[in-house]
């Protein structure tokens, strides 16, 4: 009796349960999108593509489903998976085949039992580089490619090769608080693969280059315990993964694809239904909606980035000084703010865009001003709280001076919070620039960015109706992706959940 | 009757005292009775007593022994904080420091025994607060400066009530938030690079033109001028006639305002009734397949954007479908469901997330636990103890996204077509139409100001936490 309710234990606190049926059900709802959209509603043909995707993702989610049985069984007879489920993570690894991202996620979490942060990061760094090729390859149906496509797809199938073997080695060689000297040298080479935008491999250098010079034990274990925790909520890392792909792919776009196919007027093409060559269709100029939002990605994070860090700078400031000095400092930047505060974000950036014009400068700076006192009122609450600690009342006693005591002692101490803050209301900036786009207020309407496309995709709404979605669910993909993320850190940095 | 008003006036004057802002502002308020009344208190002013006691403590202080001897005492202090902090003083300036503080010292003692003294003797000191509290007590007093005091007896009443103190304070601030709002928007709009006479009258008008445009819309003025009038024409409702196509604002606005409203309202009311009910679900069984989904389906609510969503919407439910109209009329009852749902989705995310997270909470808490130890069964202690506690975080939010609400609505009602107050700001927006937009944005600031007032003193009634922090104060 007691066996059974120790095991029922092991069931509740297992990863791999919950990862196992969230990836079963994500799987049969994806085939179940695709049934749906293998019978399109003017023709009465059947797409073969994407009935065989139906297919295949049918079949993913059937052995998953297997999995997640023999899983639960495992664990309420055993208290442990057995080694023959976890080697069932090797035929789930076909799913990659497929785009399976889920499923082939969760394949490598099955595979290895002990699982270090680096395996976590490679799986996801290799993933991620192989997400980029795949997405990066569809432009070999295309007429022509830029000049540069071979090199850089010479080079990226290099840096998976080698994030391969990275994998390979960490698997064998790392260990909990230690890995071996020699890896130094392969962790300065993983960083240095991270130019591409794919951080998964700069944390994994970094994380292995720690563990290779033997970094105190202290450290270390901060720093498996922080990503532990994060790792363990399986929606914030795929979130993780889908933002660091759209930074990958808008970096590597550059050499990938072609800018003109995304801007130029091609009048014999206009309207295309979506096929092999346009995978996303063409629009009413003839440009390729795919190139479009494989380029928009690079505006959206720029603005989103963009607009989030300036006002936690100016708003975190403020806020650390309204928190740490007197009440009468304190009163006036809050009351000040608080003007700022009670008029709607898109309210007051419609009426910045509408004095100074709508570029892309204009938009940034006009989203950062409304988000400012959010910030500040972030920052104030947590300075309020921090600077009531022990350590602030030795730094005083030490004779620090007061404004270095708030920027080292405080404000290093009261950033999590902040962290979280800014991961969520990214997403709000991505939506908010693209709402201003589809209203002609944001980013002007020549360059390709995910509201400009919708707008046009608008217009088209009866006739052409891909044109609207495939933007749109761009954009839900990445704010979904800093949902997640957000919701994951917020879960990890909480002291109050520790 | 009078007795009672008497004391009371009385009493929140002495409580005054100690608030300067209070107190400037009763000087104020009752500048013409004050002014009187101080110039009787000049000439009754006979303070005999307390001038001469000062003088022989002041006598007595002088002897040279005392302050010798705390001079003494300084410097020791001083040269132990030298030596500690090891730091570079020389022992001039140490002398000079303690004799600063026996000087300090001194007049302090002085007129701390003075009032020893006089207190021991029982004689009050009396200044013009006190005399003016004392002529408070008498009723032909008030009678006789009720006129010119009005003002300032209002104010006695007022702070002499906590709630209403609280209830006033909120107001002003709100009055001063606004007003910045109005002066920001103003001078955003001043500073603008644009120049709306030759947008209007296009390339080709001459300079007389342009002139009388500017003058017609008063755009000649300095810029003190122009905010003054702004802040005018807001607070009467009379913000002039909008740049181009010469229509009155304020009415424009006006005929604008409810449209939005309306779908704003409706759109509160279903994320209410859809958000309330699904996070008691998930938070009564949190981690289970039910909760799992609601969050999940919450968050991606949360990610769509409303333009999205509404294209897709008239995509299938009109356009394929068939079932509703695509574009608002205000006859049209059933053309109204497909913009409340889509402006209330997010809303009803962000609810439906806040109550599991606080319910989750509160369940938590020891007086809970104490429910459950006292035998109350699993639902008695959620509708009698938990949900009510956990509305509370959840209105305050309510409250906040409302405004975010009526902000993002221009973009709905751009999808729509829905002439409301949003797509009638971005609309002027090329122009730009500065008291077209200054009204719009500024009226939006106004209608969230006051809702959340009203949200804020609503829990200075229900919230018994409130209510004693507001006594307390």
């Amino acid at each position: 009796m007691k066996d059974s309710s120790n095991n029922r234990h092991a069931l509740v606190i297992s990863k791999d349960y919950p990862q196992a049926n969230f990836t079963w059900i994500l799987s049969l709802a994806l085939a179940a999108i695709f049934l749906w959209n293998s019978f399109p509603t003017k023709t009465d043909g059947l797409n073969p593509f994407v009935f065989a995707l139906f297919c295949a993702y049918t079949l993913t989610s059937i052995l998953q489903l297997f999995i997640t049985r023999k899983i639960k069984k495992d664990l309420l007879h055993a208290g442990e998976i057995h080694k023959t489920t976890r080697r069932l993570g090797y035929f789930q690894l076909a799913s990659l085949l497929t785009g399976n991202i889920f499923a082939a996620a969760f394949a490598f979490n099955l595979i290895n039992k002990r699982k270090t942060p680096e395996y976590t990061f490679a799986v996801y760094t290799l993933l991620t580089q192989l997400a980029v090729i795949a997405i990066s390859s569809v432009n070999l149906f295309k007429p022509y490619v830029s000049d540069t496509f071979l090199i850089a797809m010479g080079s990226l199938l290099l840096i998976a090769l080698f994030h391969l073997v990275a994998l390979i080695l960490t698997v064998h060689y790392v260990r909990e608080y230690s890995a071996p000297r020699w890896m130094s040298v392969l962790a300065v080479v993983l960083m240095a693969t991270a130019v591409t935008g794919n951080l998964f491999a700069l944390l994994l250098g970094w994380s292995l280059f720690m563990k290779s010079r033997r970094f105190d034990s202290s450290r270390l274990s901060k720093w498996n315990v922080m990503w532990e925790k994060i790792t363990r909520n399986s929606t914030a890392v795929l979130g993780m993964f889908f933002i660091l792909l759209m930074l990958t792919i808008s970096i590597t776009s550059r050499f990938t694809f072609d800018y003109a196919l995304a801007v130029e007027n091609n009048y014999s093409a206009i309207l295309q239904a979506p096929s092999l060559v346009y995978p996303f269709g063409t629009d009413n100029f003839g440009r390729d909606v795919f190139s479009r939002i494989v380029f928009g990605a690079r505006i959206s994070l720029l603005v989103g980035f963009a607009s989030t860090i300036l006002p936690g700078l100016i708003g975190g400031f403020l806020g650390a000084i309204a928190g740490y000095y007197s009440n009468r400092i304190d009163n006036w930047i809050m009351r000040l703010l608080d003007i700022l505060y009670s008029i709607p974000g898109i309210l007051l950036a419609i009426a910045i865009i509408a004095a100074f014009g709508a570029n892309t400068v204009n938009l940034i700076i006009a989203l950062s001003v409304g988000g400012i006192p959010t910030y500040a009122r972030t920052m104030r609450a947590n300075v309020l709280m921090v600077s009531n600690y022990d350590f602030v009342d030795s730094a005083k006693a030490l004779g620090a001076s007061d404004f270095s005591i708030l920027f080292k002692q405080v404000v290093p101490n009261s950033l999590a919070p902040m962290i979280v803050k800014s991961t969520l209301t990214i997403g709000g900036a991505v939506i908010a620039t693209s709402s201003l786009s589809y209203l002609g207020l944001g980013v002007e309407p020549h360059i390709p960015e995910w509201g400009n496309i919708l707008k046009v995709g608008s217009t088209y709404l009866e006739s052409n109706s891909y044109l609207a979605i495939f933007p749109g669910l761009a954009i839900i993909l990445l704010v979904l992706s800093f949902n997640f993320l957000g919701d994951g850190l917020r879960d990890a940095l909480d002291p109050k959940l520790d | 009757m009078a007795y009672t008003i008497t004391s009371l006036l009385q009493k929140s004057y002495k409580e005054a005292q100690g608030k300067t802002v209070v107190q400037v502002l009763l000087v104020l308020a009752g500048l013409p009775v004050h002014l009187v009344i101080y110039f009787i208190y000049l000439i009754r002013k006979k303070d005999q007593t307390r001038d001469t006691v000062l003088n022989d403590i002041r006598v007595e202080l002088s002897d040279k022994q005392l302050s010798d001897q705390w001079h003494s005492d300084y410097v020791d202090q001083l040269v132990r904080k030298r030596t500690f902090f090891q730091e570079n003083v020389s022992d001039k300036e140490i002398h000079e420091v303690a004799e600063k503080l026996v000087e300090e010292r001194k007049k302090e003692e002085i007129t701390r025994r003075t009032d020893d003294h006089l207190n021991q003797s029982g004689i009050q000191r009396t200044t013009y607060s006190v005399y003016f509290q004392s002529l408070l007590e008498r009723r032909h007093f008030l009678l006789y400066t009720l006129l010119p005091g009005v003002l300032m007896y209002a104010i006695l009443l007022l702070i002499s009530n906590p709630f209403l103190t609280y209830i006033a304070e909120r107001l002003i601030q709100s009055v001063l938030v606004i007003i910045g709002v109005a002066i920001l928007v103003f001078t955003i709009l001043y500073i603008s690079p644009f120049d709306p006479a030759s947008n209007i009258l296009g390339e080709s008008a001459t300079q007389e033109q342009i002139t009388a445009f500017n003058q017609l819309h008063g755009l000649d003025l300095s810029y003190w001028q122009q905010l003054w009038n702004a802040l005018k024409g807001i607070a009467t409702f009379d913000l002039g006639s909008s740049f181009a196509g010469n229509e009155d604002v304020a009415t424009s606005i006006a005929n604008k305002f409810p449209v939005t409203l309306t779908i704003a309202l409706f759109s509160v009311i279903m994320a209410v009734v859809i958000a309330i009910p699904v996070g008691i679900l998930s938070a009564t069984r949190p981690n289970s397949f039910l909760d799992y989904s609601f969050m999940f389906i919450a968050l991606i609510g949360l990610s769509i954007p409303n333009f999205w969503q509404g294209l897709i919407f008239i995509l299938n439910f009109s356009i394929k479908l068939n079932w509703l109209p695509a574009t608002y009329s205000p006859s049209n009852h059933l053309s109204m469901i497909m913009p409340v749902v889509v402006l209330g989705t997010a809303l009803t995310a962000s609810i439906a997330r806040m109550m599991r997270s606080s319910l989750l909470e509160i369940i938590h808490e020891d007086y809970i636990i104490t429910a459950r130890a006292k035998g109350l069964s699993k639902s008695q202690m959620l509708w009698k103890h938990a949900v009510g506690n956990a509305m509370i975080p959840v209105i305050t939010v309510i409250g906040l996204l409302f405004g975010g609400m009526l902000g993002g609505a221009a973009v709905t009602e751009k999808v729509f077509n829905i002439r409301g107050i949003g797509s009638y700001i971005v609309d002027k927006q090329f122009i730009p139409d500065i008291p077209a937009i200054m009204g719009g944005v500024v009226y939006i600031a106004i209608t969230i100001s006051l809702v959340n007032l009203l949200i804020d003193i609503l829990y200075a009634f229900l919230d018994p936490r409130i209510r004693s922090k507001i006594n307390q104060s």
